[in-house]
């Protein structure tokens, strides 16, 4: 750490303006305080960037006049010797609750909640509460606050945490003060986070619905601040207003602060993201954003793995996250990332510092891990007055007995908060170990005083009766007891028994220790009851030798290990764009040229760059793959799929949420992604659940392995929104209370539709006058833009055919009346998703125009599929439908090859037809069949090699390319279980390490992760 | 009776209801199940019973000895196929209460029998049968005990006289060692089940209190949960014991040792291949979890469930196949390819079809009577056009149970027949 010795000589005259200078009435003289506190002799650690070795402190009316390594002491101060004392700045706690009250939650209510609850001029959901004003509701909290300060903290940013807009923090200064001098700043920061918090009710109730609510509730503000004329609603207000400020966004995992890296880029503002702690999986990601995050410390104990059979169930990803939690501090100091630090997720002190002493021992600097701490929050929060220990800054910080970033042992001993100094500990002033001769009423003793210098144990000799084992008699000889020592100060107290022909019984002893003469003198209490003067003379110095060195050791080894993503099958590196021959195989084209035989691909630049057998001219640094005896298809594109998604497949709070998408929560980290590569999956849309008549807009994505949620997703790929009818839309299976959600009917499913398409179409008009007004005339005429609506926009573009549809369906009844009400709003429903009716219309779904997207052969799970059956396939296909066989279930989805031999079976459709019906059928279902869908030059290179033909069992897909980027292979998938368990076997070792120190453990929790079908809902966005 | 000859294309169907003394099959590629094949075979039945299987090219027969010759040659015959550990014929729609007859009240069931809730007349049976699975072993579920399953051949006027076995074994949920899993939560956490010994201990006691009542017999006041474990120790009816984990695995070898239970069978047993060792000393066999499931654990190989049959087969264990799961009544249809996807991954053909026939029939003690085409045998075998393993093969022609032709039509080929013929007109 740079060290400045420069001389302080210059003195500054500040205002000074202490905390809370307002009088305010007291009851008799008002207190009595010394004006001047002058600390000296002290290592203070002034900032991140200057440490003064032996200086002195002058503090003034709260605040800090002058800090130096030579400053005059002024006359009338009082002086404190901080002799081998450090000094460092009060840490700011940037995520607090801190003083008060969790808003309670109403009693649970089998019956749902469509609307809001709170009274007054507020936002229609109750999750949106950034009127919230921490300030207005704050009240001092010694005890709570004594925890933080025995940490360091002397300042908590707290606030509210409860919803999705949380309102305004306040910066409250920690201690024993009162209510009106501990704010010391108010609409510090505003919070936000993506869980509903107490709100019951209905909406949001997915990560996906609380983005679609943030989204229209800024909007909102927006629209409020340049338009609203009359009706007051102080919740956007509070939003206008913060959006001036500091905004905090509190994130469950890395996956939600990419989330809201996309948020602030569309609302342009910054936000700072209380982070999870693995930032380091994305880290490129977020240095791309130049995110700054407040991270937390509080590192995952290490899993109890002492018993095989209960270590096997603990998921790599866990392993790995234990190993490098720790490092992540480090990663994003590494990538020059800004931070703060916060104690989240810590009681005690003691947890506290062994974590940030660990990150520091992973390689985060001491000076950044200050920073973070005190630095970096002063100036996210705005708090000038904080953060360092220069002149004119409030005289609040901490007193160590030692450097704590450098040494573990380090004890703090007072937490000075605005001036007001509280004891959290007494420095252990003396050290009393050695040995020495006691006298004890005319007696000696010997008495070994040893241990360490602040629990010091002692040994007592004397000559007593010992058995001699030789002779079976009793002999005098010196025999060893132990002694009991408690320090207080300057004052010990022993106490120890004797057995001697004189002495039978317990000595009580307590006495003063001058250690520069190394002399006990006190009073004390004999066995038999008298009371005796004693005294003590060291005669031999205490062996420090075994005294611990606390410094902290570096342990760097543990950061290479990062996978992407960071769990089982997971690779350090991602595959690259490469140029491939495959040689000699059976080619389904799904084109015009059918099933070719002795075929060659080449792959060039992600792209299908030949197809055929005749010759060709092998590209330079091409890799040859000889497929002779096997099968090459394009790539399986599931058109029904709910992998890969984050917190919740339904927003079933309202009967319309096209505001909602799931593009905002694609998941990168779904095992299942990797399982249906290797059965030759490379596309799928990932739908919203079919809770509501409206659903939401899908996320059309490539299953790249390894990649970012972002990197997933197909560039500008055609926009589609799930509809759903039938039984789960009218919640015929939810239970006895969910009747109040309209419609309960097929009827009133109908009547949503036409009302959400023409307030689509009004909406629309209103933009379009509005939009043929000059700006003068607008002005003139006193007009405003309608207020943006995130639903309506989605159902317009449905409507001008610029989203598709993919609709939920069982029962023809409902299909016909979708047509129906497509046809008269003028556009097409583009495809009907499980459609298990399809055959009984399918001449109306070819006029229409419509696709249909089944299963093989699924039924009898509810009343609605009665009529379901597996040559559904074919009579659609027969009837001029574009047919695709789906999986809606991670399991069947990694087969779908054999599901589309399913339409051969039933029905009898060509084996060739039958391959489409998973591949270029769903690509043209999906609009994407100019680049996906078969294998043709100029196409995406989204490629698979089987093993046999694939629409047979034995096929295997032995590798997958996407984009021209193998992804998966069958060899490497090899290597990969193997490297799985060879880094299980690695962590486990060193877990066990970690157990056998003694150190905390914790047993295992394993997240069973749901597979989502169209129809699980109740998904919460906690 | 005039002699009929025919074709096995559909045109079986026409027999139906008829009584058939003497049927013989001519020509097809019989896969016997008991890993033999004859590549062009004869199957003789009669009064329901197969009484010939030769190979048809040396054995000489005199077609007017048969009442019925189906000519099947380029065919395929196997045994009917079984769907052991099934709800099939207890459940119709599984999101209608009304329909569910699978699940009962109480912690131990043993006297509650699926047999009587059968339904022979199951529409979701028709779509099963025309598959090529003859059998079910319909199984109660629920809580510790969950009752006693019966053998039912599927396709039969009522549970009395579709029946082949009444109350083959009693079935019992090993507790878990893990515990957890919300229904609604996106994603539920798992840890170990604390209860797992109180759990143990109330099964043993009760298991233990059937055993003393069983060795005392008649003496003792009658008693109607342990007279229905009475068979379980005399060996005429199974143990069926459901569990998956490794613990349990272990647990349930010791608990059957020291119980001295005769013939336990584990369903389930996902970490099954873990402890073959164990279970081939122990004669445990082993009824396999769905093959097309996903591997439990994240860290599993993608292919773990596909290879189980062959690493129990590699570790001498005994085993078959099931698949109780989502949707499994109506999902027993795909049994075939659950065979096909074992051969897929290391069984050889035969294996895979003895994995849903004759090693089903010897785990629940009936290969006397069923699993494979051999004479004495009952005459339920179907015969399919292609490989029946395989979806775009498993083409029935003809079914027979207990001798008598299967109508193969059921309301979902009706359906078809009615949208086609609707669609065919309009053109």
């Amino acid at each position: 750490m740079h060290t400045s010795r420069s001389l302080t000589v210059v003195f500054t005259f500040f205002t000074l303006v202490s905390f809370g200078q307002l009088p305010v009435p007291t009851n008799g003289v008002k207190d009595s305080k010394a004006e001047i506190i002058a600390l000296k002799n002290a290592r203070i650690i002034v900032s991140s960037e200057k440490i003064i070795e032996n200086g002195t402190l002058i503090i003034q009316k709260g605040r800090i006049t002058q800090v130096g390594a030579l400053v005059t002491i002024p006359k009338g101060a009082v002086v404190i010797d901080m002799t081998n004392k450090t000094i460092v700045p009060a840490f700011i706690e940037s995520y607090s609750n801190i003083g008060l009250q969790d808003p309670q939650k109403a009693p649970y209510n089998p019956r749902p909640q469509l609307e809001s609850n709170k009274n007054g001029p507020f936002y229609w959901n109750e999750s949106i509460q950034p009127e919230v004003n921490a300030a207005e509701l704050f009240k001092v909290d010694a005890k709570s606050a004594k925890k933080m300060q025995e940490m360091g903290f002397g300042i908590a940013i707290t606030h509210v945490q409860n919803g999705i807009m949380r309102g305004t923090g306040a910066a409250v200064a920690l201690g024993n003060i009162l209510d009106h001098q501990a704010v010391v700043s108010n609409e510090v920061g505003a919070f936000f986070s993506f869980k509903t918090g107490n709100s019951r009710q209905t909406y949001p109730s997915s990560q996906m619905g609380s983005i679609a609510l943030f989204r229209q509730a800024m909007y909102d503000a927006e629209w409020y601040k340049n338009h609203a004329k009359g009706a007051v609603n102080l919740s956007l207000e509070a939003i206008n207003k913060q959006k001036e400020g500091y905004l905090v966004f509190e994130v469950d995992d890395q996956l939600e602060a990419l989330r809201v890296s996309k948020l602030a880029d569309e609302f342009n503002v910054q936000f700072t993201v209380v982070g999870a702690g693995n930032e380091y999986e994305r880290i490129n990601k977020f240095k791309d954003k130049k995110i700054t995050f407040v991270i937390p410390i509080d590192f995952p104990e290490a899993y109890d793995v002492k018993d095989p059979f209960v270590s096997r169930q603990i998921p790599l990803s866990d392993l790995k996250h234990w190993e490098l939690a720790p490092s992540n501090p480090y990663f994003l100091a590494k990538n020059d990332m800004e931070f703060a630090i916060t104690s989240k997720g810590h009681q005690k002190a003691s947890d506290f510092w062994k974590h940030l002493h660990l990150a520091i021992a992973r390689g985060l600097a001491p000076e950044q891990a200050l920073k973070g701490l005190t630095e970096t929050p002063a100036q996210l929060f705005g708090l000038e007055d904080f953060g360092t220990l220069e002149e004119g800054k409030c005289a609040s910080f901490s007193v160590f007995d030692k450097h704590p970033f450098l040494h573990t042992d380090a004890t703090i001993l007072e937490s000075w908060t605005l001036g007001e100094q509280l004891i959290l500990n007494k420095q252990m002033v003396m050290d009393i170990r050695g040995r020495y001769n006691l006298n004890i009423d005319g007696d000696i003793y010997s008495i070994k005083i040893e241990g360490s210098k602040s629990k010091p144990s002692g040994t007592i000799q004397f000559i007593g009766k010992k058995l001699d084992s030789v002779t079976n008699t009793l002999k005098n000889d010196t025999v060893n007891g132990k002694a009991f020592i408690a320090i207080d100060g300057h004052d010990v107290s022993i106490h120890f028994n004797l057995h001697t022909e004189k002495q039978n019984g317990a000595f009580t002893l307590h006495g003063k220790f001058t250690e520069k003469l190394g002399v006990f003198e006190g009073q004390g209490q004999l066995p038999n009851g008298k009371w005796a003067r004693w005294s003590g003379i060291k005669n031999e110095k205490p062996d420090t030798s075994k005294d611990k060195d606390a410094k902290i050791v570096l342990d760097t080894l543990s950061q290479r290990m990062i996978w992407y993503p960071n769990m089982a099958f997971g690779d350090t590196i991602l595959p690259a764009k490469q140029t491939y021959v495959l040689r000699n195989a059976t080619v389904w084209t799904n084109e015009k040229e059918g099933i070719l035989k002795d075929a060659n691909v080449i792959i060039k630049d992600g792209k299908i760059d030949y197809v055929g057998s005749a010759n060709f001219s092998i590209p330079a640094g091409a890799i040859e793959i000889n497929a002779k005896g096997m099968h090459i298809t394009s790539g399986i594109i599931d058109e029904h799929s709910h992998i890969a998604i984050s917190k919740g497949v339904n927003e079933g709070g309202q009967s319309n949420s096209a505001e909602v998408s799931i593009g905002h929560v694609v998941r990168d980290n779904d095992i299942n992604i990797y399982r249906q590569l290797s059965g030759g999956v490379t596309a799928a849309q990932l739908l919203h659940g079919s809770a509501n008549a409206i659903g939401g807009q899908s996320a059309l994505i490539k299953l790249k392995w390894g990649s970012a949620p972002e990197d997933m997703l197909i560039p500008d790929a055609p926009k589609f929104v799930k509809f759903a009818l039938g039984e789960n839309v009218k919640q015929a299976n939810w239970g006895d209370y969910n009747t109040v959600r309209f419609p309960q009917t097929r009827m009133g499913v109908e009547q949503v539709f036409y009302d959400a398409f023409i307030r689509a179409r009004e909406y629309e008009k209103r933009w379009k006058e509005y939009e043929s007004l000059s700006p003068k005339q607008r002005e003139k005429q006193n007009i405003c833009p309608p207020a943006r609506d995130l639903e309506l926009e989605a159902m317009l573009e449905i409507a001008n055919s610029e989203r598709f549809i993919s609709c939920h369906s069982y029962v023809q009844s409902e299909i016909n009346m979708l047509m129906h009400v497509a046809d008269s709003m003028g556009f097409t429903v583009n495809t009907f998703t499980h459609i298990l009716e399809g055959y009984k219309l399918a001449d109306k779904m070819a006029k229409h125009g419509a696709g249909g997207s089944t299963f093989s052969d699924w039924w009898a799970y509810k009343y609605e599929v009665n009529d379901a059956i597996p040559h559904n396939a074919s009579l659609m296909h027969e009837q001029g439908v574009v047919v695709a066989i789906n999986s809606d279930d991670a399991e069947m989805a990694r087969r779908l090859n054999q599901e589309a031999a399913k339409a051969v079976k039933y029905g009898g459709v060509s084996e060739e037809e039958a391959w489409k019906m998973v591949t270029l059928n769903p690509a043209k279902l999906l609009h994407l069949d100019d680049r996906m869908g078969s294998i043709k030059v100029g196409k995406d290179a989204d490629i698979v090699i089987w093993t046999d033909n694939p629409l047979t069992l034995n096929a295997r897909a032995v590798r997958v390319f996407i984009d021209g980027e193998s992804i998966y292979d069958y060899q490497t998938d090899e290597i990969r279980r193997h490297l799985n368990r060879e880094e299980r076997a690695r962590i486990i070792n060193k877990m066990l390490d970690d157990n056998q120190k003694g150190n905390p453990t914790k047993t295992f929790v394993k997240q069973k992760v749901k597979h989502w079908h169209c129809d699980t809902v109740g998904e919460t966005a906690e | 009776m005039n002699k009929i000859l025919f074709t096995a294309l559909f045109v079986a169907i026409s027999l139906v209801g008829l009584t058939q003394n003497k049927i013989l099959l001519v020509g097809p590629k019989v896969h016997i199940g008991t890993g033999e094949v004859i590549e062009q075979g004869l199957v003789g039945i009669e009064n329901g019973i197969i009484t010939l299987v030769k190979n048809s090219l040396t054995f000489p027969y005199k077609k007017e000895e048969w009442d019925t010759i189906i000519e099947a040659k380029g065919q395929q015959l196997y045994p009917g196929f079984i769907a052991p550990n099934s709800t099939l014929g207890l459940t119709e729609v599984d999101a209608i209460r009304a329909t569910l007859d699978y699940d009962e009240v109480g912690q131990f069931n043993p006297h509650v029998r699926s047999l009587i809730a059968f339904n022979a007349e199951s529409r979701v049976i028709a779509t099963v049968r025309t598959n090529g699975v003859l059998f079910a072993q319909a199984t109660p579920r629920g809580n510790d005990i969950t009752g006693a399953s019966s053998l039912m051949h599927l396709d039969g006027y009522n549970w009395e006289d579709a029946v082949l076995k009444v109350d083959d074994g009693i079935h019992l949920n090993w507790p878990r060692t893990l515990a957890g899993g919300g229904w609604w939560a996106s994603s539920s956490q798992i840890k170990a089940n604390d209860k797992y010994t109180d759990q143990l201990k109330e099964i043993t006691d009760f298991i233990q209190a059937a055993k003393a009542y069983a060795e005392v017999g008649k003496s003792r006041k009658f008693d109607q949960r342990f007279q229905a474990m009475h068979d379980i120790f005399k060996g005429t009816k199974r143990l069926y014991i459901h569990a998956n984990e490794l613990k349990q695995l272990l647990d349930i070898i010791e608990f059957c040792q020291s119980m001295k239970i005769p013939y336990p069978v584990i369903i389930g047993g996902y970490d099954s291949y873990m402890v073959t060792e164990q279970l081939h000393d122990a004669k445990i066999p082993v009824m396999l979890p769905r093959l097309h499931g996903l591997p439990d654990n994240e860290d599993d190989p993608i292919d773990l469930v596909y290879r189980l049959p062959k690493l129990l087969k590699d570790g001498g264990v005994q085993f078959c196949l099931q698949n109780e799961g989502d949707m499994e009544a109506m999902n027993a249809r795909n049994i075939p390819f659950l065979a096909g996807t074992a051969r897929a991954y290391g069984l050889t053909e035969e294996e895979a079809i003895q994995s849903i026939t004759l090693n089903a029939a010897q785990i629940m003690g009936v290969d006397d009577l069923i699993g494979s085409v051999e004479p004495g045998k009952v005459a339920t075998l179907f015969i399919s056009k292609g490989d029946a393993l395989e979806p775009k093969t498993n083409q029935v022609t003809t079914a027979l149970v207990g001798g008598d032709f299967v109508k193969l039509t059921n309301h979902q080929i009706e359906l078809y027949k009615k949208y086609k013929a609707k669609y065919s007109e309009e053109e």
